[in-house]
């Protein structure tokens, strides 16, 4: 019965997916440039990624900076917003808008507004800074703060990630709360013993599939380095970056198809690690105890 | 409740609506043929009655792709097809917008699934990178068959870009060169000659100072900064008048040259100070707010059709253009381009058909129209040299600054060598991390390595 | 006693909520700082735009700015393609993902857990490597200039929804389902007239996500599309922005024409947070 539910995942997997999944496997092990070349070459290219390309690691460690920060900033900033935004305060309505705003702005225009804001004299940010008698770093110039640059841009956005726990917050029963508070628990109570418990599959999803597409960050460090190039000394050349230019910049598409299935088993031993951990501390009221 | 219906009704009337435009789409996109079929047999009609006309062949349809979708450079690409259009009745162009920067990599999956356009506008520093991989067609046959030489059309170093193997696969269609605008007032207020723009390195450190203003320790103006609106690469370009890497696969990045062209950017730099650079430079990065129309920036190096903006949005701005300067005396005004030229990507349905396109484009006609309504320094000598173009003072000097302008195009065993290996030691010697010396040392070592690497 | 006691209950609760309303507020300001450059650019003349130092705020306003960016690409044809492809990649999602989620959640059957870590990891692969074969099918198939490689695909599921509706049919209780199935219901029953109204937000939430992500779409319909009366509004902004010199009053005029419509779906959506939260509080688990 459940093939019969899960059969149109399985379709669509099997003749959109797998084919090009498999291809680029296959194109892995080979000196693929899209258009003219595809010979056999063995573990060539993996290779040259661990012995004779420095950038592959530059850009490794580049994308765990940003993930290692990333993941837990957003998780936190999403569920706090989305727990004063469950508030019964007036206005919510244009204040959950407001908030979810920056998750729909997309495009160019955006990262040049960054740009502007993050100017390190006349920005709004350093502004700001000033005001509480912080000078702000040159951000966007420094090569040691372009990454917590990128990091405070997203953090912007957790309007998406807040949805979701909206979503959440509004399927926990009141009466949960309701007799929580005739029995004189605190607001601190109530969120740690009560709300945190039962969102713990929602944020078991958010870290999982931040932690997968933290590592795939690609369109900042493309845009706010220009041309591409990766940023003052490389500071924002992230694997995908680094990848996307091996693939279509100099057409080395079967190094790039290599390094993409390093990053799927990077991704996937933390992902596993992920749901082993899981098992402690996520809470599913109709789970099968597994 | 209510609601709900109200949102399915909506529903329904989206797909109903939704329904009737792809129906709408469908009929129109056969329209042109149905059309087409009809002028093809009206045509075939005419001929028997006019047997004037040669060649019975077929109607053709060519895709041509490009990035201009601007409201002031869509209408000249549309007018300068529809002339072709009506030059002939048996070639019809259709043109098709697509952003830039996704051009390529749209471009180059349809090459891999064998549908790519006929004709497309790509870079032109990186033909033979794409010939390399068969991305692009030789036109060397076409050109054989020609009575004319079409390389004379074209300024040289734009038809070497061109060259893989010493055949051509593809023809240049426009340029650009780095210029120095200055700001008369600016240098009548401070007692300069307005006439008289600075010539050499030395002359051009002088003259910024005397423009800066500085009120209460901050800068209100400052007079000249060599990294807006121009790169590292450009200055060391500009010292030696040698290319990073030739065509042989030498390296001239460690040069003498080169080495003090980058201490004095540094020093400058310095100068300055690190807060005032990046504050204006962070303007420049927004693309929008421009310092130099603002009149906070005397001088500035820009692509020669920065003169367009200052046409368009900076009126009171009474400014003097020219050559970059010099190193010293006599070491050379070196400037550097970019461009786009038009090519057959490899697979093409119609090449014959693209080649003649393509003849026209870079044929004088359509280049100096280009020319005359984008203000880009056409690749073709002649359309440049036209006396409407002269007249503009911006043009005139861009011409004449052709001469001593480099094309850097990438070279075959190191494509990526100056994003990758270069660029870093530059950002490095800029932040004052590595000494100039040290950053170029290290960068000519790992580009020859790579390039040693590569040609194995 | 009692009395002070709620009218002390009251007071805290009432100093909670103006606390909580600043903070919204004060944050509120911060993130529609952008919006505000956004409108106030697009009422600018490029001359007024140039401007260093810029201006806060426009010191002549265009209005026109909003019509000129209108007209200068078809964009109310623009609307139409892009409706129709939101149309369909959101319906597609919501059933499809809804369904193919309780499978996974509700279901025990052999392999279950392996071919939900395969779903999984196909999400983990990067899309460029993936894009150039995956155009070439689609090519193959045909469906290159049509709308089909940017809808069909959301009928068939896709990880980040799938997975996100199995971890809500997992927070909902299993005894619910048993007793259905006592009573002689089938899992297409339950999953229609039982889960579905219960994970009501989590379905506003996916129809929110997917629509975002076909009207926000530029690399789909720019590969597949080759017909430029076909083309979506994401394409038609990239009109403005151009090598030489980026046309920031139209792009943004047009950009926010294009943002709002997404602001208002959002803002009349949230109904159905509220509507789910009464439905769960009138079943009682």
């Amino acid at each position: 019965m459940g093939y019969v539910f899960i059969l149109p995942w399985i379709i669509g997997f099997i003749s959109f997916v797998l084919g090009p999944l498999l291809f680029s496997l296959y194109g892995s092990f080979t000196n693929y440039n899209i258009t003219s070349r595809m010979e056999f070459v063995g573990f060539d290219n993996y290779i040259r990624m661990f012995t004779r390309d420095p950038l592959f690691w530059k850009s490794l460690y580049n994308t765990a900076y940003y993930v290692v920060f990333m993941v837990p900033l957003t998780t936190v900033g999403a569920i706090v917003l989305s727990v004063l935004l469950n508030q019964k305060v007036p206005c919510t309505r244009v204040y959950r808008t407001i908030y979810y705003m920056p998750s729909v702005l997309s495009g160019v225009a955006v990262y040049m507004l960054w740009m502007q804001l993050l100017n390190p004299q006349s920005g709004l940010v350093n502004t700001a800074l000033r005001l509480i008698g912080i000078e702000g770093p040159a951000w966007l110039f420094d090569p040691a703060w372009t990454k917590p640059a990128i990091i405070f841009m997203k953090m912007w956005s957790v309007g998406g990630g807040m949805l979701l726990y909206l979503a959440n917050l509004q399927s926990i029963p009141t009466q949960l709360y309701e007799s929580a508070e005739l029995d004189g628990a605190n607001a601190w109570h109530r969120f740690r013993f009560i709300t945190l418990p039962m969102i713990t599959p929602v944020i078991f999803f958010d870290v999982v599939t931040s932690l997968i597409g933290g590592f795939q960050i690609f369109q900042e460090g493309y845009v706010m380095s220009q041309n591409g190039d990766g940023g003052p000394m490389h500071s924002l050349l992230f694997y995908n970056l680094h990848m996307w230019n091996k693939a279509f910049e100099v057409f080395d598409m079967g190094y790039a198809m290599g390094m993409a299935w390093i990053l799927f088993i990077i991704v996937m031993i933390l992902t596993a690690l992920n749901m082993k951990f899981s098992k402690h501390w996520v809470y599913y009221e109709g789970g099968d105890g597994r | 409740m209510f609601k709900n219906k109200a949102i399915g009704l909506l529903m329904v009337l989206l797909l109903c609506l939704g329904l009737i435009l792809t129906s709408c789409t469908g009929s129109k996109t056969q329209q042109p043929t149905q059309q087409q079929e009809k002028e093809q047999s009206t045509g075939e009609q005419a001929k028997e009655e006019q047997p004037k006309t040669e060649t019975p062949k077929e109607k053709v349809t060519i895709e041509f792709w490009s990035f201009w979708g601007s409201v002031t450079r869509r209408p000249i690409i549309e007018k300068i097809i529809s002339d072709f259009n009506g030059s002939q009745d048996r070639i019809q162009v259709k043109y098709t917008f697509v952003p830039w920067g996704d051009i390529w990599t749209k471009n180059l999956a349809a090459i891999a699934a064998g549908n790519p356009p006929d004709v497309i506008i790509n870079d032109i520093n990186t033909v033979a990178h794409r010939a390399n991989q068969k991305q692009n067609t030789n036109l060397a046959p076409y050109l054989a068959k020609e009575k004319e030489n079409i390389k004379d059309r074209f300024f040289p170093q734009l038809w070497e870009a061109t060259l893989f193997n010493g055949e051509p696969y593809a023809l240049p269609f426009n340029t650009d060169t780095r210029l120095l605008f200055w700001n008369k007032d600016h240098f009548a207020q401070v007692g300069l000659d307005p006439e008289k723009p600075p010539k050499t390195w030395a002359e051009l450190e002088e003259y910024a100072k005397k423009l800066d203003v500085i009120e209460n320790g901050k800068y209100k103006r400052i007079g000249f900064y060599p990294l807006w609106g121009a790169g590292v690469d450009l200055w060391l370009l500009n010292s030696d008048g040698k290319n990073f890497v030739d065509k042989e696969g030498n390296v001239y990045i460690n040069t003498p040259e080169k080495v003090k062209a980058l201490e004095w950017l540094v020093s400058w730099k310095n100068r300055l100070g690190e807060k005032n650079v990046n504050e204006f430079q962070a303007q420049f990065g927004s693309q929008q707010a421009d310092p130099f129309i603002s009149g906070k920036v005397s001088m500035i190096i820009q692509n020669m059709n920065f003169y367009t903006q200052l046409r368009d949005y900076g009126k009171n701005v009474k400014y003097g253009v020219t050559e970059l300067p010099a190193m010293q005396e006599g070491s050379g005004h070196w400037s550097w381009g970019g461009g786009f030229v038009v090519e057959i990507p490899y697979g093409a349905k119609h090449p014959d058909e693209a080649y003649e396109f393509m003849k026209y484009l870079t044929d004088v006609d359509a280049q100096s129209y280009w020319a005359k309504w984008c203000l880009d320094m056409v690749a073709n000598k002649e359309a440049a040299n036209t006396p409407e173009l002269q007249e503009i003072p911006v043009y005139k000097v861009a011409v004449e600054n052709m001469k001593q302008t480099l094309i850097t195009p990438v070279p075959l065993f190191a494509p990526d060598y100056m994003g990758n290996l270069v660029q870093p030691q530059f950002d490095a010697a800029m932040l004052g991390k590595v000494s100039p010396q040290d950053a170029l040392a290290k960068a000519q070592k790992d580009v020859e390595d790579l390039i040693k690497s590569n040609k194995k | 006693m009692s009395k002070r006691y709620y009218a002390s209950r009251r007071a805290q609760q009432l100093r909670a909520k103006v606390i909580v309303s600043i903070i919204l507020f004060s944050g509120s300001i911060i993130l529609i700082m952008p919006l505000w450059w956004m409108i106030s650019t697009s009422l600018k003349s490029m001359e007024e735009i140039m401007q260093y130092p810029p201006t806060f705020y426009p010191h002549k306003v265009y209005w026109r700015n909003y019509v000129e960016a209108w007209n200068a690409a078809p964009f109310t044809r623009y609307t139409f393609n892009t409706l129709i492809i939101c149309f369909f990649s959101v319906v597609g999602s919501v059933l499809s993902n809804s369904f193919v989620g309780y499978g996974f959640a509700k279901i025990r059957f052999r392999g279950r857990e392996t071919l939900m870590n395969v779903v999984l990891s196909t999400m983990i692969i990067p899309g460029f490597v993936t894009l150039i074969p995956t155009y070439v099918l689609f090519s193959k198939l045909g469906w290159v200039n049509t709308y089909l490689p940017l809808t069909v695909p959301s009928f068939f599921g896709s990880t980040f929804f799938i997975f996100m509706f199995r971890q809500f049919y997992m927070t909902i209780p299993n005894e619910l389902v048993e007793a259905a199935m006592i009573d002689g219901a089938n899992h297409f029953y339950i999953w229609f007239k039982l889960m579905l109204p219960l994970v009501k937000p989590v379905l506003a939430t996916v129809a929110i996500f997917s629509f975002n992500g076909a009207w926000n779409d530029l690399l789909g319909p720019l590969l597949y599309i080759n017909d430029e009366m076909k083309y979506t509004l994401q394409i038609g902004l990239q009109n403005f922005r151009g090598l030489v010199q980026t046309q920031w009053h139209y792009l943004m005029a047009a950009s926010t024409l294009v943002l709002l419509p997404v602001l208002i779906l959002f803002f009349a959506f949230q109904r159905y947070f509220i509507e789910g939260m009464n439905l769960t509080a009138g079943t009682k688990g």
